[in-house]
């Protein structure tokens, strides 16, 4: 298994969306239809304060992911009301089709006084084919629980044999160390399982092994079938350091599975390079892939977060 | 139904060398033993230096054949706060238990500090083995937290056991509504059911119609079984003016079945003193039964900043 790059699809600075927001084209997630494959992410505006609020858009690429055909121009789910889960942001978003319809699960986020932020998993579902999604109601459906206390994230959901999977992220921890200003969250990836997509059974286990000891952080996974084998990839990092150290930041790791619970990391049969400079020379991360047109293709963010955008990936296999 | 006033009990200020209890008490809830009867509460240090509170909750033990003799207080607060990140960071209040075994079991409300908002909580669960003098938590996490229809604040929870199926009554918070630049929540009264106290299923429906115009507040919802009938006691105040008319009040309702509830605010025979420490309001009832009595304990002025009061309830309640 080799990922082969194809560079940097979509530059942030070069896109309509620099008119309406200020930066960050974050967790690029697609879904494919007949005609476009449609990637949404997360990118930034200012509020009043000068802090930044997160906010979902989306770009149209033809079939072979070669050319932008199209741009989201209007909201395309609402921030959440005041005091809502997701009244400061919505990122990362996973788009899922099912059965002729398309949902999406929510990451929103919202600020808080002694940590930064707090998360929960959202529910929406769109009725004009993935340009507008509506919440299902104010609240989140999975949020923090008695042995998974804050920070619930990154959703991913796939239906497998009828069954809903759902992976996403829980935090730990959050480190206060004298080195830092302000306190460093750790998280890990771990799953739940549902009968409608709506109704979530936690399983309240870590999945993934830590390599990096075990203030390691792991996010956004997503996952892909293929032959008979299940594949996870997810992204990486130190709990401290990983803005601004090249080797403390994120990377891209790899585990497989036959039956979706039992998981071995193997980063390195899978590994996708940093590259010697440009645009994913000190950092890779979010990732996400699809099939279109039996070819198998990860979407990811490079350097600071996916500020300027995001890059494509092809599987040789 | 009619309620004598029977005094205050309790006074915070009164009570010395204890940096954590300096003012409230809040939420009172009881566990009675065969001599004595405990009394849950919630209190709160001096504010920090940006005027900010975090609430702790103790007990006092109230000799059983004179409810004014306060006989025992705790050491020190019966649960800690939460670590960093965690529900309940600033506070555990109110606290509402039951013995299960030979355990005693506590739902609390845990408080987080948020920017937009002042707070948001959820329920939290802790155990205790030595008689309710000190608990402690299962995991770090909530145990009945946010979802689709209750979107925040989740607390004010009360504890009951009705033929062997646990009920958490509590309140869920509607919305925030903005009254002169700030926010006020809007809480309704929920509940959940569960066969083992730790896995809960919401009914995700008010319980109590709301008055009049819609805009109430409801909170402690004191849930008690008596003449084969379920008795609701809790507390309401609209959020549109209770800074200003420094008023909350009483409100009854019962029900048959737990589901159905019918409020008759207007029989609950308890009000306001013309003076005193309970002038301004009547807030946060317990209703309980000792030596056959039927004894309610409240908070008066300020929502309980000077303690709580006992009232009994003369003839039957029915």
């Amino acid at each position: 298994m080799k990922w082969r790059k194809i560079g940097q699809i979509f530059k942030f600075d070069e896109s309509p969306f620099k008119n309406r927001f200020i930066s960050h084209a974050q967790s690029p997630q697609a879904i494919v239809f007949d005609d476009f494959v449609r990637v949404y992410f997360s990118t930034r505006k200012k509020d009043i304060s000068g802090k930044f609020l997160s906010y979902v858009q989306y770009v149209d690429y033809n079939k072979k992911i070669s050319k932008i055909i199209n741009f989201s121009n209007d909201e395309v789910i609402k921030l959440g009301k005041i005091g809502c889960f997701d009244e400061h942001g919505i990122f990362p978003f996973s788009p899922l089709q099912y059965k002729g319809k398309i949902f999406a699960y929510t990451n929103g986020w919202t600020r808080r006084v002694s940590v930064d932020i707090d998360s929960s998993i959202g529910f929406a579902i769109s009725d004009d084919n993935g340009e507008t999604f509506n919440k299902l109601g104010d609240g989140p459906i999975l949020t923090s629980s008695l042995f998974e206390p804050f920070l619930i994230g990154d959703p991913f959901v796939k239906v497998y044999n009828k069954k809903y999977y759902m992976f996403y992220i829980f935090g730990e921890k959050w480190i206060v160390d004298s080195k830092v200003k302000n306190p460093e969250r750790v998280y890990k990836i771990g799953y739940a399982i549902s009968n409608d997509g709506l109704n979530w059974e936690k399983r309240n286990k870590k999945i993934i092994n830590d390599i990096l000891g075990e203030d390691e952080c792991q996010a956004l996974p997503t996952i892909i079938k293929i032959r008979n084998q299940y594949h996870m990839f997810f992204c990486y990092r130190q709990a401290i350091g990983f803005r601004e150290t090249k080797d403390k930041g994120y990377r891209i790791g790899h585990a497989y599975s036959d039956n979706l619970k039992d998981w071995i990391r193997n980063d390195s049969s899978c590994s996708i390079k940093l590259s010697k400079d440009g645009w994913d020379s000190k950092m890779q991360c979010y990732p996400n892939v699809f099939e279109c047109n039996d070819k198998i293709y990860l979407l990811y963010n490079g350097n600071k977060f996916g500020e300027n955008g995001f890059g494509l990936a092809i599987l040789d296999y | 139904m009619k309620w004598k006033k029977l005094g205050k009990i309790f006074t915070p200020q009164k009570v010395k060398k204890k940096y954590w209890l300096k003012n409230f008490a809040q939420g009172p809830s009881t566990l009675i033993f065969d001599d004595f009867i405990r009394v849950y509460f919630s209190c709160r240090p001096n504010p920090d230096k940006d005027g900010k509170f975090v609430s702790y909750s103790a007990f006092v033990d109230l000799d059983k054949n004179d409810l004014f003799n306060i006989i025992n207080i705790s050491q020190k607060p019966v649960i800690n706060l939460g670590g960093k990140g965690c529900f309940d960071e600033f506070g555990t209040y109110p606290i509402s238990v039951i013995r299960e075994k030979e355990e005693i079991w506590a739902y609390y409300g845990g408080w987080t500090r948020c920017e937009s908002i002042p707070f948001n909580t959820a329920i939290g669960f802790a155990k205790s083995i030595d008689n309710g003098v000190s608990f402690k938590r299962l995991g770090p996490g909530p145990v009945l937290s946010y979802s689709i229809n209750e979107p925040f604040n989740i607390g004010s929870a009360r504890i009951r056991k009705f033929n062997d199926i646990f009920y958490l009554f509590y309140v869920s918070g509607e919305k925030w509504v903005i009254v002169n630049k700030k926010p006020e929540m809007l809480l309704k009264i929920r509940m959940a059911t569960s066969s083992d106290g730790l896995n809960w299923k919401k009914h995700n429906k008010n319980l109590i119609k709301d008055d009049d115009n819609h805009n109430e507040s409801q909170a402690s919802p004191d849930v008690f079984y008596h003449n084969n009938l379920y008795h609701m006691f809790f507390c309401n105040w609209l959020p549109s003016s209770f800074r200003k008319t420094k008023s909350r009040k009483i409100g009854y309702a019962y029900s048959t079945d737990l589901i159905n509830w019918i409020r008759k605010d207007e029989n609950i025979g308890i009000d306001i003193s013309s003076k005193g420490w309970d002038s301004e309001m009547i807030a946060y009832p317990h209703v309980f039964t000792v030596n056959n009595k039927i004894y309610m304990f409240y908070l008066g002025n300020e929502v309980g900043k000077y303690g709580f009061g006992l009232a009994e309830l003369e003839g039957y309640l029915k």
